[in-house]
């Protein structure tokens, strides 16, 4: 009894503050000035990404290439031998591409 | 409520038109849909001031149209729209001179009144006024805006826990300062 008479009042509370509440303004041109103060669209540039792929490529190549792990490892596929140099670069690369995808998904599911 | 999940629909392809087809109109579109409650809200914050509540809406869509491809959809649209309108009220206080226009209106508002007025609407404004300045903002968007706690603690950032707690305690002071009106009401009522 006395919470209904509570939800009651509280119901009336609600009320006179929505009473008193003026809703939506009217436009009266305020859309036409917004639209007229819009500046253009800055497009994200593409070149800072392109720019960080290629030179993250070109880096990891070099240090890649020069050490005797890859070498070794080349050689050992060369001749059909799963060394234990092939199996970590493979590991290292299968791990990277993983990686890789997980972050793509990820961002793709916030878009 | 089905209503508003369809609201919500039409302004996410709104909101892709402009972002994929950098649509003008459809974000004019955006603009003419929402104005109306992003002004209300700016104009009672600033308790009644509608030339600043005005430059605040203006500034409120333009940083949206800078910033929507940050619109991540965890939100309503309109949401957003009121959080960065608010964002932008407490950027104005610390920074501009309204806050201290205000003040000076709060000073008028302290001197003696000219006769008791015995209007119901006015005694619940006066009330307002009473309550801490976390309550009236609490009770403005979970009211008299109609948001869930949910999206006035997204709007306000707050905790949800502080947005229930003012908005209860802000009612209880109401129900007692406006208790006079409700017993008046019945005694009326009952011959």
């Amino acid at each position: 009894m006395n919470r209904n008479y509570e939800q009651e009042h509280d119901d009336d509370i609600d009320a006179l503050l929505r009473q008193s509440f003026d809703g939506p303004v009217a436009d009266a041109g305020f859309c036409d000035r917004v639209m007229q103060q819009l500046p253009p669209r800055r497009r994200r540039s593409t070149w800072p990404l392109a720019a960080g792929v290629l030179a993250g490529a070109v880096l990891c190549s070099l240090s890649v290439f020069t050490s005797p792990l890859w070498r070794a490892a080349w050689q050992g596929w060369l001749v059909g031998q799963w060394s234990t140099s092939a199996l970590v670069m493979l590991s290292t690369m299968a791990a990277m591409s993983l990686l890789a995808l997980g972050w793509t998904l990820a961002e793709a599911d916030d878009r | 409520m089905a209503d508003s999940a369809a609201e919500a629909r039409i302004d996410q392809s709104l909101v892709a038109r402009v972002l994929l087809g950098d649509d003008r109109r459809a974000f004019e579109q955006l603009v003419r849909r929402h104005q109306g409650m992003v002004r209300a809200q700016l104009c009672r914050l600033l308790h009644g001031d509608q030339a600043a509540a005005d430059d605040l809406a203006q500034e409120t869509f333009l940083l949206a149209w800078r910033k929507l491809d940050q619109f991540r959809s965890e939100a309503r649209f309109s949401t957003w729209l009121h959080r960065i309108a608010y964002a932008c009220f407490l950027q104005a206080c610390r920074t501009k001179s309204w806050a201290a226009r205000h003040a000076q209106d709060d000073a008028m508002e302290h001197l003696p009144e000219p006769a008791p007025v015995m209007d119901l609407q006015l005694d619940l404004a006066r009330a307002m006024r009473h309550l801490s300045t976390a309550e009236q903002t609490v009770l403005l968007h979970c009211v008299q805006l109609g948001m869930s706690h949910d999206e006035a603690a997204y709007v306000l950032a707050m905790p949800l826990g502080t947005v229930k707690t003012h908005a209860t305690r802000g009612k209880a002071k109401l129900k007692t300062w406006l208790s006079a009106w409700k017993q008046a009401a019945s005694e009326e009522t009952v011959p």
